[in-house]
Order: structure tokens, then sequence, then C-alpha cells
């Protein structure tokens, strides 16, 4: 595991990717402390106050100070989006595993159902989700995980079906376990590494997903300072203040980018070869 | 004197790792004079594959070289600038690489790549390239040259392969030919039918030759000297009758001891008359009938044969032949149809195998690497079926002593040990489980010979602890005819002898039977 680590800081994408993501959960542990002001905190005066002494990124449509809302809103985004994707991720892995593992008809009937599933378009499928369970931060990220299950199984079983090939599964058929202790313990260890790589990747996209649902209304509800429900906000008043569309923005691209360059890191330290 | 075609003096060469230098080769020297074909025998990782390239001038980026010449005829290999070693490369040294199948282009028909190596190497014009090559595919008693080019890589066997490969390396009129085990990833016929090529075509042509192999029976047939290479140094190089008959250094000895002689039995004992393993009318499926298409020929056709108790059974054939799918289906792993009775139980199909059934037969598979979890360390591995199988979960050590291994290796995960010591430890995993009959599935196909000759010492020993049958698949007749009381020989899924291992050198054996014993290399003296 430190071996590990020390592999993916040796990479530049999974030094840069890392220290983002140090920073990043920084801001979601200590963002009410290191806020400067109330987040929520109206002030009339300060209406679209551009960045200044004052409020460091600006100040909204109601005066409330941008970079405040930024540094508390990070709880309300990253940890939703990175739980969203790891629900995602075990159903999918299992279910691909177990698809793989099973073989024949019922891979057949599984990955046919999870090709139907895929059709849909991730953010319709989460739409149609939210709507049928209601509004809010909880149901989004349910949604949001059903609809990255598919996409994971279907990884996992591309790397589950050479693992299915190989002679300690075999072998383990052969002495009559059982079809769970096969999944479990002796296929999903070794899909695990490509699984990770896909998850951190994934993560990024569920950063946007989140922040497109609550853009759209549908997830976290005002006054939270969830990032896509401030850019949401911030796009009637894009000519007068720019500012406080720019700054959460940023916010989720920075954040996308971190898991991003942390998912090509992990890449290229857990495959063995380029240590030649 | 003549001036040598290759001459290495002193040659050493290290790896640069993140674990510091790694020496490789270590003071190398030797010649190669016109028109001799000098054999370099070693163990994987002796380094033998590192001088190939060396002498290629082809050599990973890592790779330093600490001193030593390597000399082609007048020129000096290691002074070369790269686009004069092109002019080197095919030209006057030509390579032929251990597998056929990786060594041609798959997307290009097979015809373009030869003639477009004759076209940069020699000069020609397409067309004049195009009559050479066919005269050469001609050469290698390949049929239908004319057709044959027009096919790509994946459309032609293995041997074909290699056949046109060597073509194409005499063709091009090199001074040396570098052969990395040439015939290794092919089956024993085929890989007889080109080592007579080989010697012919040396015998016309008077190219000298290097001949890389870890198979020393076969280095000494066709090789004028053969030189030993040990943890990269040269240990030993005498003409190659003499390194047979006499070897001088013990690292000689070792190989020479560990090259299976079928006149030198290793079990001396009859089995018993219990029949332990009875499989009548056993044809394997693979597949079943689709919507739209017949169900595919069965992987063997009905086979028969029977296991008695403490009895070793070889199983040989080429591959292809159905030995495999026969252990598939005793094991459960494949559909089959027909009879298995096991200690008198009848067993009809593979959902019909309980735990006694698996308990009792167990299997070891070719690829040592493959047939451990990564992910678990060996005493998880050995704990498991001991678990499953009633034993004590506190015998691993015992188990990892029985293999001869130190019972620290329980702590252990697959990746740090070698080949022979993870085939250890499946066997360990299968004896777990205190089998009557234990499969052994080309155990020893992957390992080097003298890692395979303890492998054998050790299942010998084994059974003569335990009184384990043994169903023992391979393609080496020489090593099946040193331990098997009976042998039974496969081609195109179907048996095609089962005879007492008296009986094989018999009149009345399978033509197949008497041309495998034929390909099959016996050591000179």
């Amino acid at each position: 595991m430190t071996d590990l680590l020390r592999r993916l800081v040796r990479t530049p994408q999974g030094a840069i990717g890392l220290l983002l993501l140090l920073v990043l959960a920084a801001v979601c542990l200590f963002g009410p402390w290191l806020a400067p002001q109330d987040p929520e905190k109206i002030d009339f005066l300060g209406r679209f106050r551009p960045a200044g002494a004052e409020n460091w990124f600006g100040a909204d449509q109601l005066g409330r100070d941008v970079l405040s809302r930024l540094l508390v809103g990070a709880r309300s985004t990253i940890p939703m989006a990175l739980a969203a994707t790891l629900l995602g991720t075990v159903i999918g892995s299992v279910v691909g595993t177990a698809s793989a593992y099973l073989g024949g008809r019922w891979d057949e009937a599984i990955m046919r159902t999870i090709d139907a599933v895929m059709a849909v378009p991730g953010l319709l499928l989460a739409l149609l989700l939210v709507s049928t369970l209601g509004n809010g931060a909880t149901n989004a990220m349910v949604a949001i995980a059903v609809a990255f299950a598919p996409g994971m199984a279907r990884v996992t079983r591309s790397v589950a079906l050479n693992v299915r090939n190989q002679d300690y599964v075999k072998a383990a058929i052969v002495r009559g376990e059982r079809g769970s202790w096969i999944v479990f313990r002796e296929m999903l260890p070794n899909v695990m590494a490509p699984v990770v790589i896909e998850t951190t990747i994934r993560v990024s996209f569920a950063v946007m997903l989140f922040a497109t649902l609550s853009f759209l209304g549908l997830g976290a509800q005002p006054p939270a300072s969830e990032w896509g429900l401030m850019v949401a906000d911030a796009r009637q008043y894009v000519h007068q203040a720019p500012w406080i569309l720019i700054a959460p923005s940023i916010a989720i691209a920075v954040t996308a980018i971190a898991f991003n360059l942390l998912g090509d890191g992990l890449r290229d330290a857990m495959n063995p070869r380029n240590e030649r | 004197m003549t001036t040598p075609v290759l001459s290495i003096r002193n040659y050493t060469l290290e790896y640069l790792t993140g674990a510091g230098p790694v020496r490789v080769l270590q003071d190398i020297g030797f010649d190669i004079a016109p028109g001799e074909v000098l054999g370099l025998v070693g163990e994987s990782g002796s380094g033998k594959s590192s001088l190939a390239w060396a002498i290629m001038r082809h050599l990973p980026k890592n790779a330093r070289e600490v001193s030593g010449d390597i000399r082609l005829g007048d020129t000096d290999l290691r002074a070369l600038p790269g686009r004069e070693l092109t002019r080197v490369r095919g030209r006057r040294i030509g390579m032929v690489f251990q597998d056929p199948s990786t060594s041609l282009n798959p997307t290009l028909p097979v015809g373009r790549q030869i003639t477009e190596t004759l076209v940069t190497t020699r000069g020609l014009s397409p067309k004049e390239a195009w009559t050479e090559a066919l005269a050469l595919l001609g050469h290698v008693e390949l049929r239908n040259p004319e057709a044959l080019m027009k096919r790509y890589p994946h459309e032609i066997s293995g041997g074909e392969k290699q056949r046109i490969l060597i073509a194409t390396a005499f063709g091009c009129r090199p001074e040396l030919i570098v052969f990395d085990e040439p015939t290794t990833a092919l089956d024993v016929i085929t890989g007889a039918k080109i080592l007579e090529l080989f010697t012919r075509l040396r015998a016309e042509t008077g190219v000298a030759a290097l001949y890389i192999s870890h198979d020393l029976a076969l280095v000494s047939r066709v090789a004028d000297r053969v030189a030993v290479m040990k943890h990269g140094k040269l240990v030993e190089e005498a003409p190659a009758d003499r390194i047979f008959r006499a070897p001088q250094h013990p690292e000689t000895q070792i190989l020479v001891d560990a090259v299976p002689r079928p006149e030198r039995r290793l079990v001396h004992d009859q089995p018993g008359e219990r029949v332990l393993l009875a499989a009548q009318d056993i044809s394997v499926h693979y597949a079943r009938r689709r919507l739209f298409r017949p169900a595919p020929p069965p992987a063997t056709q009905a086979v028969g044969f029977d296991v008695r108790a403490g009895e070793i059974l070889g199983v040989v054939g080429e591959s292809g032949s159905g030995k495999s799918s026969i252990a598939r289906a005793l094991t459960g792993l494949a559909d089959f149809s027909g009879n298995i009775r096991f200690d008198g139980r009848p067993i009809a199909a593979g959902r019909a195998m309980d735990r006694q059934y698996r308990r009792a037969v167990q299997i070891v598979f070719q690829h040592p690497d493959s047939s451990l979890n990564p992910r678990q360390k060996v005493g998880e591995i050995l704990a498991r079926p001991l678990r499953l199988f009633g034993g004590n979960v506190a015998d691993v050590g015992k188990l990892l002593e029985q293999v001869r291994l130190p019972a620290s290796f329980a702590d252990r995960w697959p990746h740090q040990l070698s080949g022979g010591q993870k085939q250890r430890v499946a066997i360990a995993r299968a004896f777990a489980a205190k089998p009557s009959l234990v499969i052994c599935d080309e155990i020893t196909a992957p390992l080097d010979v003298s890692v395979q000759a303890s492998i054998i010492e050790l299942l010998l020993t084994l059974r003569a602890e335990t009184g384990t049958a043994y169903l023992f698949i391979t393609h080496d007749l020489n090593l099946i005819r040193q331990i098997a009381h009976r042998i039974a020989v496969m081609r195109g899924g179907e048996l095609v002898d089962l005879l007492s291992i008296d009986a094989i050198d018999a009149e009345h054996v399978h033509p197949y039977t008497r041309d495998l014993i034929a390909a099959s290399p016996t050591p000179v003296g």
C-alpha cells in the first residue's frame, strides 16, 4: 500500500491530483471554520460586490460572501458525489463479477438487462429516478449510484471474464466451493485494480452530474450552498456579476480534474510494467 | 586459422534496476567458425536471451555494457551507429524467434512480409522478390507456396509460420543466424520436422548459427559445439557428443542428469488390481447447440480407460488432441457424456460430483502463475482445502514440508515464489485433500529441465508416502516413459493406443505412437 502511494506520487498526474484532493478534503472537513463570513448572512448594501478586500471572490445577489459559500458548500458537494460513486461501484462490480462467474444464460440475461439500462443516458435516468423518488440530496445520490452501476458492471465483467479463466478459479470450482466464495474471495480481489481507477474517474462525473441535478432544482435545495445550485442561482446575473457564476464553476472543474488526475496516476502506478 | 563469423570476448552486461545494477552476463567469450553451429544451453534466467539481443544490438534502455567486444567477421558491432546496424540486421545476422505466432505481422499477408524483407535486405525488385520467395517456400517443403503467400498469419499453422520465418532468415543469406528456442512453442512432431529442415538447410548453405535452447538433448543433436550457461557465466564449452558423455562442470552434470531418458525407469513397483476410476465413452462438449447453430463437434470422441489404485497413467498427444479435455471432464470443468465410475460409484455428470468425489480427485494445472490466487498468501491458499475437506488448518506447515518447502512460506505471496516453488504449492494444495487420484495437466511443461526433474521426484515421493494414483498428462514422451505404468496416446480427440509401458516398443503399436517415439529427441550418447 505504501509502495503504491510512493509510485503514485512519483507520477506527475498522481502527485498533482493527490495534492488537489488533500486541499479539497481539508475544505470539506474544516470549511465552516475557514469561511471568513457566515455563508447565509444577507448584506443588501453589498449586493453584486466585485472581488475585493471585503469579499475575496465577490458577493452574490443577496450580498452573501461567495468564498464562504464555496467553502461551506464543499461539504454538500464532494462527499455526496463520492458516496454516490462508491455505491454505484459496489453494486456494479458485484453484479459484473457475478455475471462473469455464472456465465452462459445468466450472463446473457444480466448483461442484456444492463445494456437496456445503459441505453438511457445517465442524466436522463437520474432525472427519472429523482422525479419518482422525490427531490432532495439523498435521492439524487441514490439516482446517480443507480445510473453508474451498469457502466461499472460492464467494466468489471470484462476484467472478471479474464479472471474467470485463471486456474485458481478453476481450482476453486473443482474443489466444490460455493459461488459466493468464488465471487467475493477469489475473483473480486483480482478485478479491483481497474475498478478503483474507473471509480476515481467516475467521481468527477458524479460531481458534475450532482451539480447538474441541483442546477435543475432536483438535488440540493436552496438556501444550501451546494456548488451546482450556486451556478443555477447565479445564471440570471451573469451579465451583472459574472464572478458569482465563475467561482463555483471553477470549483467544480477543479474537483473533477483532481479526481481525473488521480485516476490517471493510479492507472500508471498500478501497472507494474511501468516499473521498468 | 580462418576468422570466426562471430567472436565475443569478455562481454559483461548489466541491467540497471530500482534495486541497483544486476549483472546478467559475466565475461562471456566464444567464437563461431564459418559453417559451425554453436548450441547455447541454460536454464531460464541464465542470460541466454540477453546474449542473443546483445548480438542483435537490440538491448533494453536500462542495459549497460560494462566491457567486452562483439565482432561479426571484421566488424565491431558495438561501435556501429544505428544506421549501419540496420544494414547488419537481417542482411548479415538473421534471427528466428521462439513463438512463430507473434513473429509475423497479423495484418499483412505472409507473402508481403517475405518479399518486403527480401527487397530491403537483398535489394531485389518486388517481382524478383516474389519469385525468390516462392522458391524459398517450396524449398522448406511448404505445399502450394503460391496460395500460402496470399494468406494471413492466422490462416496458417504454427509449424508453417516457423517454416516461413526460417525460409526468410535463410533467404536473406546472412553470415550468421541466431535461433532462440525455435521449436519450444511447437508440437513434438512439428518440432522434429523443423529440426530436420534446419539440419538440411544448414548443410546446403553452410551458414553459421547460434542455437539457443533450454533442452540439452535437443541441442546436442543439432549443434557442433555446446556452451552451457549458468547465472550469466559460461561454465563449459565442449563438442556436442562429448558434453553428454563426459560433462565436466557440476552444472552441466545437473543438466545432463535432468534430461529424461526413457530407458531409465524411476518407478519400479506395480499398481494395485483395484480399479479406482473407470471412464467409458467419455466425450467432452464445450458449447451447446444454439438457436441458429448446430452443436460443435465434441472435443473428444468416445474415450474409455481406467485408472487403478496407485497407478500412474500417462496421457500423451499433441496440443489439441483432447488430452486436457479429459482432465476437465473428470474434474467437472467441462460437460461430458458417458459414464464415470469412481470407486464403484457411478458419476453421471459434472453436477453429480459430490464432496467425496471432489476430495478424492484433485487436479494440478499447467501454469503455476495462474493457478495460485495472487491476492491470497500461500497459507490462505492451503488452508482453504483443509477447511473444506475436514483437515486441520494448523497443518499448513506440515503440507509445505511435505512438498519440501519451508513452513515459513505460508506468509509469502505467490509473486514472491519461483515457478517451481509455485508448482510445489499447487501440489501441496492438491494433497491437502488426501486424494486418491491426482490429475497432473502438463505440470512440468513451463518449467526448466532441472526443476522438472525435482518436481517429478517430489511427485514420486508423495506417491510412495500416500499411495495416490496419477493421471499424468504431458507431451513429453521421454518423461512419461520414465514414470508411467501405462500410456494412453491421443490424437484429434481419439484414443489411438493404450499400452503397458513394456509394450511401447512392440510391433503392434499404432503408427502414430511410433511417430511420436521417433520425434522425441533422445539424448546423444
